[in-house]
């Protein structure tokens, strides 16, 4: 066990911990928080990712060790800002959302590449949500819901 | 009043988007177990020693022995069982669960059981069928004597595995002396029939409740009876809640596939060179033990003729099996495989012949009135030759093909042409489901929509409550559509075969206009619908002859590729598809099922790969088995054409399994003109290619 | 339950390595995947573990006279987006796994794990990297081809750590990277192919070929390279069928899940031939 301190959705904690337990395992287990997902435990799929300092990982490969001193957030923190809200709306409006699951890592994703790239292009949307699986939409709608956000968001981010 | 078809936001999108709805996985009981499965070493054998290591307390193993009723799964067939007793019949087959407070400690009880086996081959040959059809159609295959030229190939396809982001995983507990299942499913009273067989109980002692499923795809249509039967032999053991929830390395190798195919097709020819018969011979791997391959094997054979026309046929089908996983429900459900076939086959037979390809299959191209494969009648009008010319007109068909075939430039474009009959096979509807419908309103004039049906992500908890709400001429808000638990819905049948909209939707709509009729402000009211078969359907099982399906949907599929002259790599950069679907229920529902329908069916085409090596799948996780990501997708275009069916409400007929099952002949045939090879095999993958150029018939 | 340590500074892991041979984790990418049980529980590590990723010291991105040092803890998404970066190296990260994961891997864990489909691999070895270790003892500066010398094994002693990865800023005039994957992003090599080159006064001063994922380590034959210095670029396409048949003799890869030894060699080879028609058109 160690004592791992680090901020989650802008709150800080102190947690006495397993260093190698997984990000995604004390989110959903010891916090009980289930808006991460687990879809593949090998970081292939990114229904589990989070942002940790602004940045999208896959919460499945990172140790609680290598949180410690740094920034998480998850789906329940970032629901509260505006740019959720933006980001919602066009998910809903583009009809992006069916089965869901892969949805929260799709957000988490689309909110890494936003902050460094308010602007995307089509390909460069593409190309950010590479590490999000879906099996349902076939993409194109996401890929439209994040351009709009963009558009719509436009100041933002 | 506007169309229905006009998009509304989805019910259940913002609880989805935000990360608040509960998936079986997000909810935590109070003093809940896990359930961890013992599964066989082997891929053929029988055991003949289990020994399992002194358990702590609180810790149990559930096996056979613990079954109170029978030990088989009930689906159609009984030769499934719940946990094997001795017979091990393939490679991570359920012998017992392990259950217990703590995973690690499950993990490692695991460990320590010693399972002996006497070892014996495993029969991957297609030689042992236990289940065979036939039937034919007109002079059956009696042209062949008299014909001037004859064409034959045989067509092979891959599994393919149904990737669903969210695993399979139940929740099960006690509820005062009954057992409540809970969790990730397509069929809850699939489910409940099965723990009735398997607990030995009565009906009320039994209930089902779904959660919110992150996908499905034929996948949780039969696989979750296998682990609810297991999970209720826990709950009855143990009696607490016991949580059985797999991680994708676990699910991968071994719940059901699309089932491998092997498909033989030969046409006689006349002098006219025309096909004046076909013969088709269908062989798909079953895996272990049948579960639903007769009727995956009757859906293919019934598509044989594909979107043509075909005088006479004759049709043998046959499922194998073979010491592997057994095989099951995947979305398209033998169609996918059939229409691969007969869509290259028919292009294959026109180059044979020396005539246009494209000529020659609109020649064929069935029409309203024609018979269908099993002597049915095509009632309805049929649009075939709308959506075609749409589709080419859109994707710029003939110019592009006229180029990438005279060119070199390992360009192609193909066309694919299918239907997919709506609905369960034959008199499925009548003789086994019998669905039945509830609507229930309160003193509030709120109405509660009381299906089983399930929304698995293709949005039906928005598109029923739009039609209901469209009918009774109330707002979306009055109309309530819960998720489906046993204890509240009568069985309205299976989410499957493409049946949701057109049959459950159009009791559901009978069911609501008697109730505008009949609508007493501020009163409660409760009304059922049953399904009744329409009259001008006759089915005869035992022949497999007459109307297989009461309606049929349509579609055309083109796909253009480009193709990496060095690594042979598929690039796929535009599709075009264009459907008949009847009408529309949600317009941006429609789109989301038509463009995750053919990113699939395009994948099962060119790029999902599952092998089998010694019984085992090498292909096991995510990383391994390779579905695409948003940069492998293309721009993809869809429309539907109008043409509303009597029966459907609003006119609406199938559409969940439409737009996969063309996807890979359209994906194929682009393949072949890019590298001038007949392609005769799925998926096309690079070192197919490769072997094709280097190696294969023009 | 293994013995776990979270380091503050490098002397005080380097100290603890002295005692123990510690698993390192800088990103876990690799080892969090390998290592995983079940979801809910602990990864089961076999040995002690010691995680990086926290140290300070070991995150310098900078160019030191002539060589860009890469420290063991920048993350491949910084090392992609630095502008001191040679191209083909960042052209080989956009190409590798997905964001998530280059937002947490590093270069020193691609090494460390040495896999023979590890695609930064191919650039280091292109790029002629140096992998710099650290103990206790002191400093060892090794080259890569001689670092790596089998699929997960290095020269490493179990008191060394890497610090950093040393790159020559020499930036060739052109380079060429081909990554064939069962899909067009996030997905491990088949195999690849990576190739540079300058010329001067129209002859070849300089020709590196790689070829990854096509044998237990990177392929890369440099004595082969030297014959072709001084060529011109018309006698560089004469001798293009020799230099095939050589690369031919040399590559051998297998048949697995992912691929076919026919399909992967074929492959390459056709992949070469491009690079060769690139530099001599």
């Amino acid at each position: 066990m160690a004592e791992i301190e680090f901020i989650l959705n802008h709150q800080k904690i102190v947690s006495e911990t397993d260093p190698s337990l997984r990000l995604l395992d004390y989110l959903r287990n010891t916090l009980a928080m289930s808006g991460t997902k687990e879809g593949c435990g090998e970081g292939e799929c990114g229904a589990c990712s989070v942002l940790l300092d602004g940045k999208v990982v896959n919460s499945c490969m990172v140790p609680m060790a290598n949180v410690a001193g740094h920034e998480v957030t998850t789906i329940e923190g970032f629901r509260e800002t505006k740019r959720y809200k933006i980001l919602e709306q066009a998910f809903v409006q583009c009809g992006a959302v069916q089965c869901g699951f892969c949805t929260p890592g799709m957000i988490i994703a689309s909110e890494s590449l936003l902050r460094q790239n308010p602007h995307p292009s089509e390909s460069e949307i593409r190309e950010a949500l590479s590490g999000n699986l879906c099996r349902c939409t076939g993409y194109n709608m996401i890929v439209d819901a994040v351009k709009k956000a963009s558009e719509d968001g436009d100041g933002l981010w | 009043m506007s169309d229905i078809n006009k998009t509304i936001e989805r019910v259940d999108a913002r609880e989805k988007i935000s990360g608040i709805a509960k998936y079986v996985d997000d909810l935590k009981m109070e003093g809940e177990i896990y359930a961890k499965t013992i599964r066989a070493t082997i891929a053929k054998g029988k055991i003949t020693d289990i020994s399992v290591p002194p358990l702590p307390e609180g810790y149990a193993t559930v096996g056979v022995k613990d079954i109170p009723g029978k030990n088989f799964v009930k689906i159609i067939f009984d030769d499934q069982p719940v946990f094997t007793e001795s017979e091990v019949t393939y490679f991570g087959e359920p012998i017992m669960l392990l259950v217990g407070p703590d995973k690690a400690v499950l993990r490692k009880i695991a460990n320590e059981i010693r399972i002996a086996y006497k070892e014996e081959k495993p029969n991957l040959e297609w030689d042992d069928p236990m289940i065979s059809y036939h039937f034919s159609k007109g002079d059956g295959d009696q042209p062949f004597q008299t014909a001037s030229k004859t064409f034959s190939d045989v067509y092979i396809t891959g599994y393919q595995e149904q990737a669903y982001l969210e695993t399979q995983g139940l929740i099960g507990y006690p509820e005062g002396n009954r057992i409540v299942i809970t969790g990730s499913m397509q069929c809850p009273y699939y489910i409940k029939n099965a723990l009735i067989n398997c607990l030995g109980c009565k009906d009320d002692m039994v209930r089902v409740i779904q959660q919110t499923v992150g996908g499905a795809f034929g996948g949780k249509e039969e696989f979750p009876s296998l682990m609810a039967c297991q999970l209720a032999v826990a709950v009855y053991k143990m009696k607490k809640p016991v949580r059985l929830i797999y991680d994708r390395k676990e699910d991968m190798p071994v719940t059901t596939k699309r089932h491998p195919s092997r498909i033989r097709l030969e046409a006689a020819i006349n002098k006219k060179n025309e096909i004046t018969a076909i013969r088709a011979a269908v062989g798909l791997d079953g895996g272990a033990n049948a579960g639903l391959s007769g009727v995956v094997l009757q859906r293919a054979m019934i598509a044989s003729s594909g979107a043509y026309t075909f005088p006479n046929m004759d049709v043998t089908g046959r499922v194998y099996r073979t010491n592997t996983v057994p095989n099951g429900a995947f979305r398209g459900f033998g169609a996918p495989q059939m229409l691969f076939s007969i869509e290259m086959f028919i292009g294959h037979v026109a180059k044979f012949l020396g005539l246009d390809p494209f000529e020659f299959r609109m020649k064929y191209l069935a029409k309203q009135g024609d018979k269908t494969s099993t002597s049915g009648t095509f009632r309805d009008p049929i649009i075939m030759p709308e959506l075609i010319g749409k589709a080419m007109k859109e994707s710029d068909y003939l110019r592009k093909a006229q180029i990438y075939s005279a060119g070199n430039g390992y360009q192609g474009i193909g066309m694919s042409f299918f239907l997919h009959g709506c609905g369960f096979t034959g008199s499925g509807e009548a003789t086994h489901i019998k669905a039945r419908v509830r609507l229930e309103k309160d003193e509030n004039d709120n109405v509660r929509i009381l299906i089983a049906a399930v929304d698995m992500g293709q949005g039906i908890r928005t598109t029923m409550r739009k039609l209901v709400a469209s009918i009774l001429e109330i707002p979306m808000e009055k109309v309530i559509f819960d998720l489906p638990d046993t204890d509240f819905v009568p069985d309205s049948g299976p989410t499957v075969a493409s049946r949701t909209m057109m049959i459950v939707g159009g009791l559901v709509d009978r069911c609501a206009r008697k109730l505008k009729e009949k609508w007493l402000a501020n009163e409660k009211q409760i009304l059922e619908e049953n399904f009744q078969q329409p009259e001008y359907v006759k089915w005869d099982e035992e022949k497999l002859a007459g109307d297989a399906y009461p309606a049929y949907s349509w579609g055309v599929n083109i796909v253009e590729v480009e193709i990496d002259k060095a690594t042979c790599q598929v690039k796929p950069i535009g599709i075009w598809s264009e459907y008949d679907l009847g009408h529309a229920i949600d317009e941006m529902v429609i789109k989301g099922q038509c463009d995750g329908g053919i990113a699939q069916g395009v994948a099962y085409g060119y790029l999902e790969v599952m092998e089998q090596k010694d019984g085992r799948l090498r292909q096991k996780n995510l990383t391994d088995y390779i579905i695409p990501t948003a940069v492998d997708m293309p721009p993809t275009m869809s429309g539907v054409i109008d043409n509303p069916f009597a029966l459907g409400p609003y006119g609406a007929k199938g559409a969940g399994e439409l737009t996969l099952v063309g996807g890979a002949p359209a994906i194929a045939k682009a393949i072949e003109m890019a590298i001038k090879r007949n392609v005769t095999e799925i998926p096309v993958t690079p070192e197919k290619i490769r072997e094709l150029i280097d190696n294969g018939r023009n | 339950m293994v013995k776990q340590v979270i380091p503050e500074t490098l002397k005080e892991a380097l100290k603890l390595m002295q005692q123990e041979d510690y698993i390192l984790v800088s990103g876990g990418t690799d080892l969090m995947v390998q290592n995983y049980s079940e979801s809910g529980i602990v990864p089961d590590f076999k040995r002690p573990v010691m995680y990086l990723a926290n140290l300070e010291e070991l995150k310098q991105l900078k160019v030191e006279k002539d060589e860009i040092i890469i420290g063991a803890e920048v993350t491949l998404e910084t090392i992609r987006q630095s502008s001191i970066i040679p191209d083909i190296l960042k052209e080989i990260i956009s190409e590798m796994a997905s964001p998530g994961i280059r937002n947490l891997g590093t270069l020193s864990g691609n090494i460390g794990n040495a896999s023979p489909a590890g695609d930064s691999l191919v650039g280091l070895y292109l790029l002629d990297a140096i992998v710099e270790l650290e103990s206790m003892t002191g400093k060892r500066l090794i080259p890569i081809e001689d670092y790596i010398t089998g699929p997960r094994k290095t020269v490493r002693h179990s008191d060394e750590m890497i610090v950093a990865v040393r790159i020559p800023t020499r930036e060739p005039e052109c380079h060429h990277y081909r990554k064939v994957g069962p899909r067009r992003a996030n997905a491990i090599s088949k195999l690849s192919f990576g190739g540079v080159f300058s010329h001067e006064n129209s002859m070849i001063i300089d020709v590196r070929m790689a070829f990854g994922a096509m044998a237990p380590v990177v392929i890369r034959d440099k004595s082969f390279e030297k014959s072709l210095i001084g060529l011109s670029k018309a006698g560089i396409k004469a001798k293009k069928k020799a230099i095939i048949d050589h690369y031919r003799m040399l590559l051998a890869p297998i048949d697995d899940q992912r691929s076919t030894a026919v399909y992967r060699k074929k492959t390459a080879l056709a992949l070469l031939a491009e690079f060769i028609d690139l530099i001599t058109d």
